[in-house]
């Protein structure tokens, strides 16, 4: 077999692998508390890709994943680690929902392009102290972003819960106490859904699936870096500083500017990951704000291999198992955990995999020479 | 002064769970492996200290809880030190697994996925001698053994990395591993033990949470102190008194958050974020300049690749 087809094969492989490893591992717990696990997997399918409104949800449970997959990768390429993406997007919504609350009587096409844009200013923002940290001061951006992650969340709790609260609820007397969050966002700053569209093609999804153009402008930005990354000098600049920092500098490119203008983009994409959520499902920012995206990018990113169109896939897995995790929860009484597990197991068997594999690989070439 | 020593009390008790998960986590450091999966064991602890707590009684509880945390941690150990993938992916895939296994086994064990059932802590105990000196009341009396077991730990954890020969070769292989190699010290093994040791500590801690603290299981618990226990080691440079004196200033920087609540003088979010922007400023050498092993987050392997 020719070399190179066998490397390709094998690189398409082992996500696969990985992925089957998981299943295994967790068929181990579904048997444990007494259920099957062919019927569990059975129904997590059908459930999942047999009804319009499960699709919906799978795309609007991805969408945010594409935006942080991307956000990690982008840093991954660069030869970095943006663990800061979970506080840069809590920093991003934030910044978004400010824009949203704050004017009103604003027209659609100015109010919402704003506050998308307050986002990116958002993450930059947060992305900025890490990396100047790092580029000045040689600080690891793995544990400075650590940090910053945390104080975003504090930061964002005071804002929400002290600041920045809704003190103008209607509370019916006497009926518990106004709800900890902002003020609704005017309407000029919600995104509209896809539904409009989709029913010219005869697709009609129902109103609780909030699946909206985040999820299209998600799709255009993993081409948009997919062109970025491999179609332009800035583009090959990433990939030289991120391969051999030291032969780039030799190269003529400066390691240092790379990484601030890198990072900063990263983190600016990492703006974005809320939107989808705060912007059409929620309305107005609360304490429920959902965590975690940032780290499940992580995953992604690792997942999809850096590649945006990978990551376009793993982000549509991981929003399949979040759905199908639903479905077995509701008709079957397997714990929605099994499947945070098996995403767990997962990234680890990926890892691992495409490490024996790049051994596997080295010792090919090697054989050749 | 009763309220000062009562508050010198209160931060006694939020120290010692972040004082001994970095105790832990400098071992793991300084033998070459970052592990910031500490927040997943310190979670995996807390659930099987509770769990054990429950049918084997509170000693029950403790060991169980050091067994999960040294097996989480052997998973780490396995993926970052033989298989050599980057070790903060595989911490943060052991904190995404720890979480789904601990709600998982919550809901197939007590049949809710937040919270466990009550269960009995060690008997408190009271310091002999302090106990009669009547202002150090607060602190030495009624107090829990892990208390005395953390801050025996501190020494031990000194006596251990700088007067016996395991400590000084663990650290040999964080500082520079092909070194230690040449000279017949196995990289690898030492690898292993270090990381398993601060999943002990870290599992420990957790079930100090769930067992002595709060006496239950409560889904989320440990509210980020694995990584305010990777805070205080760095703030305490990868020294365990160091570590100590950090762990008591985060300590009682939520000592204080509890009590500010109320009072609106300052929003008690900002007192949360003492521990991380001191440990920022640390590391830009705004305090002073930080310095980790020369080796630590690189994996090793002779032939170099």
């Amino acid at each position: 077999m020719n070399k190179r087809f066998k490397i390709i094969l094998l690189q398409l492989l082992t996500p696969i692998v990985a992925i089957l490893f998981a299943v295994v591992l967790s068929s181990v717990l579904i048997v444990a508390i007494g259920k099957s696990p062919i019927e569990v997997y059975q129904t997590m399918i059908e459930f999942s890709l047999g009804r319009a409104d499960s699709v919906g949800a799978i795309l609007f449970n991805a969408t945010p994943l594409i935006f942080s997959g991307l956000a990690v990768a982008l840093s991954f390429k660069v030869g970095l680690f943006n663990i800061g993406v979970e506080g840069q997007y809590f920093i991003g919504a934030f910044f978004a929902a400010f824009v949203g609350f704050t004017f009103t009587g604003l027209p659609a096409f100015i109010h919402l392009p704003l506050a998308i844009l307050a986002a990116m200013v958002g993450g930059v923002l947060w992305a900025f102290v890490p990396i100047y940290l790092k580029v000045r001061r040689g600080v690891h951006e793995v544990i400075s972003t650590i940090m910053l992650n945390y104080i975003a969340y504090s930061l964002i709790h005071y804002l929400i819960a002290d600041l920045f609260m809704d003190r103008n609820q209607k509370v019916p007397e006497g009926l518990g106490s106004p709800l900890i969050r902002t003020p609704h966002f005017a309407e000029s700053a919600l995104m509209p859904k896809l539904h409009g569209f989709l029913s010219f093609f005869g697709i009609d999804l129902p109103n609780y699936v909030y699946l909206n153009w985040f999820f299209v402008i998600g799709l255009l930005l993993a081409v948009g870096m997919y062109y970025l990354l491999w179609h332009t000098p800035f583009g090959y600049e990433i990939r030289a500083v991120g391969s051999n920092p030291k032969a780039s500098e030799a190269a003529g490119i400066s390691p240092n500017k790379i990484y601030f203008k890198g990072f900063l983009l990263s983190g600016a994409i990492a703006g974005l990951i809320g939107l989808s959520h705060l912007l059409s499902f929620y309305g107005y920012m609360d304490l429920d704000f959902p965590k975690n995206f940032g780290f499940n990018g992580i995953a992604v990113a690792l997942m999809g291999n850096n590649n945006p169109f990978g990551i376009v896939l793993a982000a549509l897995l991981f929003g399949f198992l979040n759905r199908g995790a639903e479905g077995v929860q509701t008709f079957m009484g397997v714990p929605m955990e099994t499947i945070v597990i098996m995403q767990g197991i997962i990234i680890l068997s990926v890892v691992v995999a495409a490490n024996i594999l790049g051994r596997y690989v080295k010792r090919l070439e090697k054989k050749e020479a | 002064m009763g309220d000062i020593m009562e508050m010198l009390a209160s931060a006694l008790r939020m120290t010692i769970p972040v004082l001994i998960t970095a105790l832990g986590a400098i071992f793991s450091e300084r033998s070459g492996v970052t592990n910031i999966g500490l927040e997943g064991m310190m979670m995996t602890g807390a659930f099987w200290g509770a769990y054990g707590a429950l049918h084997y009684g509170p000693v029950g509880g403790f060991l169980l809880a050091i067994a999960m945390g040294m097996l989480v941690a052997l998973i780490h150990a396995v993926v970052t030190v033989t298989y050599r993938v980057d070790q903060i992916v595989s911490g943060v895939a052991i904190n995404i697994l720890a979480y789904g296994l601990a709600r998982f086994f919550s809901i197939a064990l007590f049949g809710m996925a937040t919270t466990s059932p009550s269960v009995e802590g060690l008997p408190k105990i009271d310091i002999p001698v302090l106990k009669n000196i009547s202002v150090l009341k607060p602190i030495a009396t009624d107090i829990s053994p892990i208390i005395i077991l953390g801050i025996l730990l501190v020494f031990v954890t000194y006596w251990v990395l700088e007067k016996t020969v395991f400590g000084l070769r663990l650290k040999a292989v964080g500082e520079n591993p092909l070194a230690a190699d040449t000279l017949g010290v196995k990289v690898i093994p030492y690898r292993y033990i270090g990381v398993i040791i601060s999943g002990a500590f870290a599992g420990l801690a957790g079930a100090y949470l769930s067992i002595e603290h709060t006496h239950m299981y409560v889904e989320g618990m440990t509210q980020g102190k694995g990584f305010i226990a990777l805070a205080a080691m760095i703030f305490g440079n990868w020294m365990p008194y160091g570590s100590f004196w950090a762990s008591f200033l985060f300590g009682f920087a939520e000592a204080i958050s509890m009590r500010v609540v109320q009072s609106k003088v300052v929003p008690y979010q900002f007192i949360k974020m003492i521990p991380y922007v001191l440990t920022l400023l640390v590391l830009a050498g705004v305090v002073r300049k930080a310095q980790p092993p020369a080796s630590v987050g690189i994996p090793y392997s002779r032939e170099g690749d």
